[in-house]
């Protein structure tokens, strides 16, 4: 490897450019080919100067590789150094395969397979095992790869390799350590909205994936809850085995005697079918759009933005990586030198053109600054992006950055560890093992005009999605300059549980019933706009006089006359203020959502969309003397259940699930409706009951109600 | 691409059987044979850890002062000076040092003059104003002569890896990796940065720094809930003040109180140099003759003086906040040169560290109130009086105030006497495996030997350390739980949601 000669070259070019007015082209050939002594006398400051011996003698350490009759190919590699033994297994297989309603499958699969241990060496027994070895063992399954992992003393390697075989394969997936996972699991989606930065990540994920991709979606309550020990036990036995597996082993060892115990201990890994992971193609469409999540108790945004980016085996995938490393390599990337040397707007900008093996990876500029120049910041580095796109980089900045590249070299290769990891990870992900060679050849011949190009091939300045995390107050409307801003909600769905499942029943008879109902509450020649109510409210005791106007589909304004003041509610469109006592507050996001949900559940509602909520005809029901006709509608992705009477056609009972806060669960909610009345082509009931998990919670009677006023 | 010719370090240890129990001795004598250790004239010291698996090399320039001696209103100065460190020398990052350099003390001169306006009884805001906009004209002169980030670009250009730098409470430490023959690079521009150091853009670097605290501190729940833990915890020693700086002391801080700091305790005899990896140790003796042999000897710089007295009772506090709960405990202890380290440390460690340990089990395992459990001696620095501190995350629907009742349980047992031999061999045991796998690299190595030269005065105790761990009885846990794990000498903070009601109810009662 020639890679101590980068720095005479890098200042031989410095040097060329600069006494180019003086001499002609020929001599400039000349130069170019001179020793590196003739550089010696030429330079700024003794650091371009100095003169290096030549990179001791090395060689990359040869990895030794076979193949068992089951599929499996094993990596090897001495390292004496340490008397420890490390050995990774690799499978084929991730949360790639995993479906939506399930997501998170895959890795309490890889949490479990550890936490819960084996029927010979359950969890207890298996932790004191190995941490009075000082030994660890470990498994996990990411997006697109899973992992066994050893790491023991070398005099403990012969006893505890089986273990670690047994472990890999048979584990036992108790059930307490399955509901163990998954409760850890719930806790931390609780506490997602806690960091700004993850909040960002997440987010500008979705927008670029989408949110109900594989790449974009993340685990909810809901899909937690669809996880049974049987899918993680399926999902086991399907791609651990043999023909999914790459084991390699690095540490104190005799190659030889090695290669027969692991044939011996991974020989009855049954060979099994090979796991096709299939990765979606990623339908992007470049598009501006300005997205803005607010976190009312951080002084600092959060500030990404970017677009899609591309694929490994590019074949354009060394020269973007030099135009990235320009734009954001470490202390010389443009971003870090104009954002925070020349700013001083931030402590760490950066940014990467992503390149994944398996499916696009992301582009993005990431800059937290004070609220109050977030979007200088967004300016600022818009112009970045612009600039590299509009000016052909210098030749100094050229090879200053191939100089980063091509001299650090050899730290990929410092390690054992690492020369081992490498190969097996390219081998994975299907790259040639030359892979990296073949980078640093094209790092070598990247251009100025190639840099360019790539930049104006791949970078998108005028269609990025930006997407800001912060302080909604001290930001102001800063964003609005880049067009409307979409505001993200970020709070946390609550399990659906059964309220989200699909219900079978008659569409057709379901369809018929819902337009009776349709008609009777609203006449078909009265055009519904608002609606005002008035009455008194019993709740825990206490009667309080209520005025409700509702413009349908989407406001609510209410005035309650409650013991400690009038309390006045106005909403619209996703949020709204509350005034107790004079003083006016925003609604809690909580809260406008609470708002929201039960309006879109309200029967008039739903009698306003009744062609879009897919009405299902699912039996009858006994309530009272009266038989009913159960008709399910889909609202918000939620089933809600109406009981209608067959001669009134009115729907007396709606009955559906929802979240309690204060229980921590799902509740059944049902609305008992009677003393219907009608005024001008409306009817309402003026007498409402509400249960939740059937204990009355609430009682509504109303003095009149108003059409359109 | 590793050296054909491996000299394994450590030949002793390929012995089975034995090597649990001597593993530190033996480690110990196999790097004696690898170390070279030697002191300039002037008291610089040197540890040169020879390690030829492949040619590249670490180096680590420890230096003993962190946020801890930042003067009195004047926080965050320590690790303002670690980020100007990064800003060039006389020679380096400048076009004209010669024109830059007074401009530079005019720059200075005016903000203080700035801050006189501004702290005076009556601040007169259009003499302010001028002062602001001369300091913001002379600003820009001498940003004319600056050659942006020129010193870490060298350094990347050559190849070099992990470039950066820390300050904690007790120490600065500025390390990167180069390939083995560039060694001489590294001499040139470290001993240039300590022994040049030029402020540049110090006013532009601090609006940095602030938004470093903005990330790390302001917009982070577990690290505002440290901040306020040693601020209660601590009422006189500056282990109690924010390390990165409160706001206010930021805009104090001005280059000739940065100065002052850096004639204080960037002298020679206060900083320790680990070099590790591929290298001749008899070539770095020369270069660092003659790179840093010209270094100016200098006094001692001063001690803290300040001693935290002893608590009068417990305290607590919480921060209502938009984040999901963490509880918080603390009990003062002792700093690293004290006995009872060692017997607090292992505490810590059969308490919550790993599958098996009392807390971990109970809380996480068993009773699931805990997402995460956490117990350690040496918050928030070990070179003072420390602290014991246990950390609870508790899992979703679970108050603060539960773990904190389990916590303090487990610990009543622990002054009981209820801990194990078999858990304290366990401790051991896995305080060696980690110190084994942690010699893996050669930054580890260089880090590790470089802070227990300088904050122990001898890099052996890396591995006689263990040794003391040896002596360590099960009388001893016992007593020092019941000496320090006291109610009185206690801190308990936490942060609850703003919409739960609960707050941090006394578990005691």
């Amino acid at each position: 490897m020639q890679i101590n000669n980068q720095q005479f070259s890098r200042t031989l070019i410095t040097k060329t450019i600069m006494n180019m007015k003086k001499i002609g082209a020929f001599f400039l050939l000349l130069l170019l080919v001179a020793s590196c002594a003739e550089t010696q006398k030429v330079t700024k400051t003794d650091y371009e100067n100095l003169e290096y011996p030549e990179l001791n003698d090395f060689q990359k350490p040869e990895v030794e590789t076979f193949t068992t009759d089951n599929g499996i190919t094993f990596y090897m590699v001495e390292d004496t150094e340490l008397p420890l033994i490390d050995v990774r297994v690799n499978v084929r297989t991730g949360g790639v395969l995993v479906p939506n309603e399930k997501t998170g499958l895959a890795s309490i699969t890889g949490t479990v397979m550890r936490s819960g241990g084996t029927d010979t060496y359950p969890s207890d027994s298996l932790n004191v095992l190995l941490e009075n070895r000082a030994a660890s063992m470990e498994t996990g399954i990411g997006f697109s790869s899973g992992y066994a992992r050893m790491n023991v003393l070398q005099e403990d390697f012969d006893s505890l390799l089986p273990i670690f075989v047994d472990l890999l394969m048979n584990p036992a997936f108790p059930e307490e350590k399955v509901e163990l996972a998954k409760k850890q699991t719930k806790s931390s989606i609780s506490r997602r909205n806690d960091d700004p930065g993850q909040i960002a990540a997440r987010e500008f994920e979705q927008l670029i994936y989408g949110e109900n991709s594989v790449y974009g979606r993340t685990p909810e309550y809901a899909t937690v809850n669809n996880i049974s020990r049987e899918d993680l036990v399926k999902f086991h036995d399907e791609h651990f085995n043999g023909q999914n597996m790459m084991v390699g082993v690095v540490g104190d060892f005799d190659a030889e005697t090695m290669k027969k115990k692991l044939q011996k201990a991974f020989g009855e890994v049954p060979a099994g079918e090979k796991t096709e992971l299939d990765f979606p193609d990623v339908g992007y469409d470049y598009q501006q759009s300005v997205n803005f999540v607010n976190k009312s108790d951080v002084n600092q945004s959060v500030v990404l933005m970017g677009h899609i980016g591309g694929l490994r085996d590019n074949p354009d995938y060394p020269k973007v990586q030099v135009m990235n490393k320009v734009l954001s390599g470490g202390f010389s990337g443009r971003i870090l030198q104009v954002i925070r040397t020349e700013l001083g707007l931030a402590y760490s900008p950066g940014g990467q053109f992503g390149m994944n093996s398996f499916y696009p990876g992301e582009f993005y500029v990431q800059v937290r600054t004070k609220s109050s120049t977030t979007s200088q910041v967004i300016d600022a580095v818009k112009k970045e992006l612009k600039r590299i796109q509009q000016e052909p980089i210098s030749q100094e900045e050229l090879q200053d950055t191939k100089d980063q590249i091509l001299n650090s070299v050899v730290f990929q290769y410092d390690s054992y560890d690492k020369v081992l990891g490498q190969q097996m990870s390219y081998a994975y992900r299907g790259l040639p093992s030359d892979a990296f060679e073949e980078y640093i050849e094209g790092v070598k011949a990247t251009t100025v005009e190639d840099v360019q190009e790539m930049a104006q091939k791949y970078l998108h300045p005028n269609q990025l999605e930006i997407l800001v995390v912060g302080n909604k107050e001290e930001i102001g409307d800063q964003l609005t300059k880049y067009g409307d801003v979409n505001t993200i909600d970020i709070s946390i769905p609550q399990p659906g549980e059964d309220s989200q499942k699909m219900v079978e029943g008659n569409a057709q008879k379901g369809q018929e019933l819902l337009t009776k109902m349709v008609h009777s509450v609203i006449s078909p020649d009265t055009d519904l706009n608002t609606l005002t109510v008035k009455g008194d409210v019993t709740q825990m005791g206490r009667t309080m006089s209520t005025t409700m106007t509702v413009d349908y589909p989407d406001a609510i304004e209410q005035t309650i006359q409650a013991p400690m003041g009038t309390l006045q509610l106005s909403y619209k469109g996703g949020s709204g203020t509350m005034t107790v006592g004079g003083q006016e507050r925003p609604l809690p996001p909580a809260m406008a959502k609470g708002l929201k949900s039960t309006l879109n559940r309200s029967f008039i509602s739903i009698a306003l969309n009744a062609d879009s909520v897919n009405p299902k005809f699912v039996g009858t029901e006994d309530v009272e003397g009266t038989s009913y006709s159960k008709v399910n509608v889909s609202v918000d992705d939620t089933n809600v259940m109406l009981l209608i009477d067959p001669e009134t056609n009115y729907p007396d009972i709606i009955r559906y699930k929802q979240f309690s806060p204060q229980q921590g669960s799902q509740v059944t909610v049902e609305n008992r409706n009677s003393d219907w009345t009608v005024t001008e082509g409306v009817a309402y009931p003026y007498k409402q009951v509400t249960f939740i998990s059937g204990s009355k919670s609430a009682e509504a009677t109303y003095k009149s109600h108003k059409v359109n006023k | 691409m590793l050296r054909r010719f491996l000299r394994p370090l450590s030949i002793v240890l390929l012995a089975l059987g034995i090597f649990l129990q001597s593993a530190s001795a033996q480690s110990l004598e196999d790097f004696e044979q690898k170390v070279t250790e030697f002191t300039l004239d002037n008291g610089l010291k040197f540890i040169v850890i020879k390690r030829p698996v492949a040619p590249v090399v670490s180096m680590v320039s420890f230096v003993d002062v962190g946020d801890a001696n930042d003067p009195t209103g004047h926080t965050g100065l320590a690790h303002i000076f670690e980020h100007m460190a990064f800003k060039g020398t006389h020679q380096v990052g400048t076009t004209n040092w010669e024109k830059e350099k007074p401009l530079l003390q005019k720059v200075d001169r005016t903000y203080q003059e700035w801050l006189t306006e501004k702290y005076s009884p009556e601040p007169d805001s259009a003499k302010m104003d001028t002062l602001w906009k001369r300091f913001e004209d002379l600003r820009e002169q001498a940003g004319q002569y600056v050659k942006n980030n020129e010193f870490s670009q060298i350094i990347e250009r050559n190849g070099g890896t992990g470039l950066n730098a820390g300050t904690s409470m007790d120490y600065t430490v500025y390390f990167y990796n180069l390939p083995e023959n560039r060694i001489k690079l590294w001499f040139n521009l470290e001993s240039d940065r300590f022994k040049n150091p030029v402020f540049r853009e110090f006013y532009k670097e601090k609006e940095v720094v602030r938004e470093e605290r903005r990330r790390r501190v302001d917009s982070n729940p577990i690290r505002r809930l440290l901040e306020e833990f040693t601020a209660v915890a601590y009422t006189a020693h500056p282990y109690g003040r924010s390390g990165i700086g409160w706001h206010s002391d930021i805009t104090a801080n001005t280059i000739e109180d940065a100065r002052e700091f850096y004639d204080t305790y960037y002298v020679p005899n206060n900083i320790t140099m680990a070099i590790a990896g591929d290298v001749n140790p008899e070539n770095i003796k020369q270069m660092a003759k003659k790179y840093f042999g010209d270094l100016k000897a200098a006094p001692e710089p001063p001690p803290v003086y300040t001693k935290e007295p002893d608590q009068r009772g417990e305290r607590r506090f919480t921060i209502k906040g938009q984040s999901q709960p963490i509880l918080l405990m603390g009990y003062h202890t002792v700093p690293e040169s004290h006995p009872d380290f060692d017997a607090l440390q292992l505490l810590g460690s059969i308490l919550s560290g790993g599958r098996t340990s009392i807390l971990y089990k109970r809380m996480v395992e068993k009773e699931q109130t805990a997402l995460q459990v956490g117990a350690f001696n040496g918050y928030p620095g070990t070179k003072y009086e420390s602290m014991f501190l246990t950390l609870g995350v508790p899992n979703k629907d679970v108050g603060v105030d539960t773990l904190e009742t389990t916590i303090l349980e487990e610990i009543e047992k622990v002054k009981n006497g209820s801990i194990t031999q078999e858990e304290l061999e366990r401790a051991r045991t896995n305080a060696r495996a980690n110190l084994i796998r942690s010699l893996d690299s050669n930054s580890g190595i260089a880090r590790t030997f470089a802070q227990t030269e300088a904050q122990q005065g001898d890099w052996r105790k890396v591995f006689t350390g263990l040794q003391d761990l040896e002596k360590i009885t099960l009388d001893d846990l016992q007593r020092v739980a019941k000496k320090y794990l006291t109610k009185e000498n206690r801190t308990v903070g936490a942060i609850v949601n703003k919409e739960d009601s609960k707050e941090v109810a006394n578990a005691d009662q």
